[in-house]
């Protein structure tokens, strides 16, 4: 063993003390008018201990370690197989899609109150997820302001609602089509800006909103929100307990059953898997038109698309606005799901958690996207006894999962050819 | 006569915020200047940074020690030395096992570890707003006695000092030391660097811990200034010394300090003649409109198209 | 079929059999809704200490019609969003009594889920009126409205004969609302209030808004809002001599004011509710709390204790757990409690309230004024 992976692993040792010990191993804690500083537990400082002793053998054995570990099977064995013939493919996907539409339609009506719930929040990211996917993933422009469409889409519900009393089946495409205004009108000046300089416009529009909707006290609410947005009708029958507008009976009373507040959350849900589905199919049907292709074209060579004659700001305006769409879509579904918007839904976390999906799921593969998004959403609940070390395990397994699986969970798959090596 | 006392109050403010955004943008710029990359969790060291500060004050005043010089001091070191270590461990876990792959996945590699930081500090110290000893008070005043004056704090003349020594110290180390060459070298070209025999690993490595020491002093700094810190303070402060980095033009050094300071000072000039409500959206309207008519920021140097 | 088949199979049917047998002792869940985390957790601490007493006292005296009261408590870190989800939480909990939330903006989403979703609320710190003003019927709180507490600091800051006051709020339905009411309270009295202006919350530097005061030249600023930011405007405003007296709602009066500002605390004025703490009847209860090292004297303890007295009360009154009869009774008989005697309104307000002015001094203490 050399030497010199022991000064390495002496030194991460240290460093993993010099880290731990002052944060984890002194509290501070106010005692009356003062700040007081008191030993945590004698636990957390065996274990800061225990921690720098792992790092150093760790270490130490580095390369014994890393060794055995290259050595196991691949955790994938798929990875190098060849791509199926398309056409098997596409019969493959589909079936797939049939029965998790399937599972998905039943499912209101097996699991209990909570997890449709849950599943109508799940349905949302989706969507956010694979309006980001054509941006991001497909046009490979780095949009970290998502979120502002997101936001855009509720408050256009929200605010058109408290004003005029417009109902959810109006507001849902005007909130999308005005959040794909504002992706239009944001995309004209900024597209011509490149990779990460995109990137911080996107992130600094994204909270130019934020603020502005925080700040805006007279219009919305600042940060108090807009309540009582009113829940999605079925021809006219509202769900409440009781009916808020006139002329309106309500479901329970017009099928003379019982009043249930299950009914509201299922019909929720099954409006967020159609407007889901919708989604998924307009993207995909996208995908495989001119548009979706100079998309990956312009992703993988800028300058070798525009020679062949594609319009730069056209390509990347399309991707943008049809983006911005979809997040306005899902904004108002969010807005009817919650009855309640405010800034705080919209902060930058909200477009790292989104990103996350995207990047997770294999940038550009829809049904990775799909698969991240409930991924992401229903894991943390799954561990609600853990809530305090929900983000802290969040933050570590977004950075090993870049470290260990940058590809995401299910990449995207070109369909090519393979050419036979030379004898 | 009062409308200038008052101009010049505000001009102070601000310069004072803008000098501790350069010393945190420091860190933003020499890390994008050498790897191109966006560290996200920049503010986060920061924030860390002023928690130890905190937390080895109110150790030294539980101890008795009460001698200020010395008390900032020992406060200072210690900030640095955990804040730097932070920086040296979150270069090797979170960015350089995914160093060269496509760019979008360093950017999540840094959101997860800045909300693994905060987290971490939330956890650990809890969610509160802790109070910051009032360390250095008093202050100068001009104008008459019966009408507006205007107030320079000792705090304020501490902080312009503070970050004049740090930069001037940076600046010397970058143009002279043999590590300060390597570090501009490595920023023209890694590639050619590692074949001339420079350990870019070290000199990416030294950039982190740079910008990490430079972050605690601003910690320090800023922490006793305002007066609280909470475990979400860094990513706002992080935030604006990024806007302030690319505002002068990312990867230059004296851009960050410019930017950092117009930047200050366009804060304080929005809050004191317009509403402080909106200085925020007047930063990042500033950012946009800069990047868009001059995209690589004032000081910033013209990329070039490589095909 | 083998053992250990057999022994998984009987011990699902064990555990399914003691499912059954759990839910035949029928307990009553009692929702308590509020910051755990975040920078006005402090009042947290208050409300779930309060609460926790009362569920303990009422549970050892034989629980509320033969069964045992169970707390479930949610963290809703003070912010609507937040809430909202905690409200939809309780629903599927199967909560159908909660305490909480403690701030305004927070409560008001939430409430409106409760009521649609008939659950009954009683909230121990809210104070914005617009709260029980939509007409809702199981919407209570036990604590006073910011237009009983507004005008209480408005007419007290009048009466000292100010030259010009600054009302500053962080925008938040707490903050605005009741500084709203005291700047009118104000103006009907005279007074020349040259800023009203509004802050962000969580925001750090505030030396711009110091100087905009001292360049007003105001002599008393009153500030709607939680202590983190009074706090460091308060230490700002020394360090830039701003010679100015300061006053805040009870969302201010609280010890940690005094980590940040420290001596800058000095003589804040401050509207709380009267000290229930210092009550001769309420001794035996304050005993209580000092025997579990938990301090009973912060503004929101005995509100919560006293919430979930009511609710207790109140079921035991109606003779049944169904919110709406409980509310019902509420709204139809007076309480004997910590903090008097508690009779409702129409909306769901107190009939009475009263607040009180106080001065705070940089130890962390308070001396009523006059």
């Amino acid at each position: 063993m050399a030497t010199h992976n022991i000064k390495h692993a002496l030194f991460s040792a240290i460093i993993t003390l010099i880290i731990s010990a002052p944060i984890l191993g002194l509290d501070l804690e106010s005692a009356g008018t003062e700040l007081k500083l008191t030993g945590a537990s004698t636990s957390t400082l065996v274990s800061i201990v225990l921690a720098a002793i792992v790092v150093f053998l760790f270490q130490t054995f580095r390369d014994s370690i890393m060794g055995a570990l290259g050595q196991m099977p691949k955790l994938n064995r798929f990875a190098d197989r060849e791509p199926m013939p398309q056409e098997k493919r596409l019969k493959l996907e589909n079936i797939f899609l049939i029965v998790l539409v399937a599972g998905a339609l039943l499912w209101p009506f097996i699991a209990s109150r909570g997890s449709v719930d849950l599943a109508t929040l799940v349905l949302i990211y989706v969507m956010l997820a694979l309006g980001l996917n054509v941006v991001v993933g497909l046009a490979g422009l780095l949009d970290l302001g998502y979120v502002a469409f997101y936001a855009v889409g509720a408050y256009t519900f929200a605010l058109l609602s408290q004003y005029f009393g417009v109902s959810f089946w109006v507001a849902l495409p005007t909130g999308a089509l005005i959040a794909a205004l504002f992706g239009f009108l944001l995309g004209f000046p900024v597209l011509r800006l490149r990779g990460d300089y995109l990137a911080i416009v996107t992130l600094g529009f994204g909270e130019i909103i934020r603020i502005l909707l925080n700040n805006w006290t007279s219009l919305t609410g600042g940060p108090n929100g807009i309540g009582g947005i009113p829940d999605p009708t079925l021809f006219g029958m509202e769900f409440g307990r009781r009916v808020k507008e006139e002329g309106n009976i309500s479901f329970h009373d017009f099928f003379g059953i019982a009043y249930d507040s299950t009914h509201k959350i299922i019909f929720l849900y099954l409006i967020a898997l159609v407007l889901a589905l919708v989604t998924f199919l307009i993207i995909r049907r996208l995908m495989k038109m001119p548009v979706g292709r100079s998309w990956e074209a312009l992703r993988e060579d800028e300058i070798a698309a525009r020679s062949l004659g594609l319009s730069r700001t056209g390509v990347k305006l399309s991707a943008f606005t049809i983006g911005a769409f979809f997040a306005g879509f899902a904004g108002t579904v969010f807005a009817s799901k919650q009855g309640f918007i405010s800034p705080e839904s919209f902060v930058f976390l909200e477009s790292a958690i989104i990103l996350a999906i995207v990047v997770l799921g294999g940038m550009g593969s829809q049904f990775g996207v799909i698969l991240a998004a409930v991924a992401v959403t229903v894991l943390p609940e799954l561990a609600r006894e853990f809530s305090e070390y929900r983000m802290l395990i969040f933050g570590a397994a977004m950075v090993l999962m870049m470290v260990w699986r940058p590809q995401g969970l299910m990449p995207m798959r070109r369909i090519h050819i393979i050419l036979k090596k030379q004898e | 006569m009062q409308d200038l006392l008052y101009f010049i109050q505000q001009l102070i403010n601000g310069l004072t915020i803008g000098s501790a955004y350069a010393l945190i943008a420091i860190g933003y710029t020499m890390v994008y200047g050498i790897i191109g990359m966006i560290n996200f969790a920049h503010g986060e060291v920061y924030m860390i940074g002023a928690y130890t500060a905190l937390i080895t004050i109110t150790g030294l005043a539980t101890l008795g020690v009460a001698w200020l010089p010395l008390v900032l001091l020992i406060a200072l070191i210690c900030a640095v030395i955990v804040a730097s270590s932070m920086g040296w461990a979150v270069e090797r876990i979170a960015y350089r096992p995914v160093r060269g792959r496509h760019r979008l996945i360093p950017l999540i590699s840094a959101i997860g570890m800045s909300i693994f930081l905060q987290n971490y500090v939330h956890l650990a110290q809890g969610s509160r707003n802790m109070g910051f000893p009032l360390l250095i008070e008093g202050g100068f005043r001009f104008g008459a006695e019966d009408s507006f004056q205007t107030s320079i704090s000792y705090m304020q003349i501490t902080i312009f000092i503070t970050t004049l020594i740090c930069m001037t110290a940076l600046s010397l180390f970058i143009a002279r030391s043999r590590t300060g060459r390597a570090c501009r070298a490595v920023s023209q070209d890694l590639g050619m660097s590692n074949l001339l025999g420079i350990d870019t690993n070290k000199i990416i490595a030294a950039t982190f811990v740079i910008g990490a020491a430079l972050a605690a002093v601003a910690g320090l700094l800023l922490g006793m200034y305002y007066g609280s810190i909470d475990p979400l303070f860094g990513f706002i402060a992080g935030l604006k010394a990024f806007t302030a980095a690319v505002l002068g033009g990312i990867g230059s050094i004296p851009g960050a300090m410019l930017g950092g300071l117009i930047l200050g000072v366009s804060e304080s000039m929005t809050s004191g003649y317009l509403s402080g409500e909106y200085k925020d959206v007047v930063s990042f309207g500033l950012l946009i409109l800069i990047l868009l008519f001059k995209p690589t920021g004032l000081l910033g140097k013209p990329e070039v198209e490589k095909i | 079929m083998n053992t250990s088949v057999k022994k998984l199979v009987a011990g699902i049917g064990a555990s399914i059999a003691l499912m059954g047998a759990g839910s035949a002792f029928a307990e009553i869940k009692i929702g308590i809704a509020g910051p755990m985390t975040g920078p006005v957790a402090q009042y947290g601490d208050m409300q779930f200490s309060g609460a926790r007493m009362a569920i303990e006292q009422i549970n050892s005296n034989g629980g509320v019609m033969g069964e045992s009261l169970v707390a479930v408590e949610l963290d809703d870190v003070c912010d609507p969003k937040q809430a909202v989800t905690v409200a939809n939480r309780m629903v599927n909990d199967g909560v159908r009594f909660v305490i909480g939330h403690l701030c305004s903006s927070s409560t008001q989403p939430a409430s409106d889920i409760y009521e649609d979703e008939g659950i009954l609320m009683i909230t121990p710190a809210s104070t914005s009126p617009d709260i029980t003003e939509r007409g809702y019927e199981l919407i209570f709180r036990t604590i006073g409205l910011d237009s009983m507490q507004g005008p209480v600091a408005g007419e007290y800051l009048a009466s000292l004969n100010p030259e010009r006051v600054a009302v500053i709020h962080d925008k938040q339905q707490y903050g605005e609302g009741i500084a709203t009411a005291v700047r009118d309270t104000l103006l009907e009295n005279d007074v020349e209030v040259p800023m009203f202006e509004g802050i962000t919350a969580g925001s750090k530097d505030f030396s711009s808004l110091v100087t905009k005061l001292r360049d007003a030249g105001v002599d008393y600023v009153y500030y709607g809002g939680y202590h983190p930011e009074l706090g460091l405007i308060l230490r700002q405003a020394r360090q830039a001599n701003l010679d100015a007296v300061f006053m805040g709602p009870e969302g201010v009066g609280n010890k940690d004011i005094n980590t940040i500002a420290g001596e800058a605390a000095e003589g804040l004025l401050v509207t709380l509710p009267p000290a229930f703490d210092e009550k001769a009847e309420n001794q035996e209860l304050v005993k209580a709390f000092e025997d579990k090292d938990e301090d009973p004297s912060g503004p929101f303890v005995l509100t919560s204790y006293t919430a979930v007295q009511l609710v207790a009360e109140g079921i035991e009154q109606a003779g049944s757990t169904d919110p709406f009869e409980v509310a019902e009774a509420l709204r139809s008989n007076t309480y004997s409690t910590p903090i008097g005697t508690v009779e409702y309104d129409e909306r769901g307000d107190m009939k009475s309230f009263e607040f009180v002015v106080y001065e705070w001094h940089s130890d962390g203490s308070k001396t009523p004024v006059n």
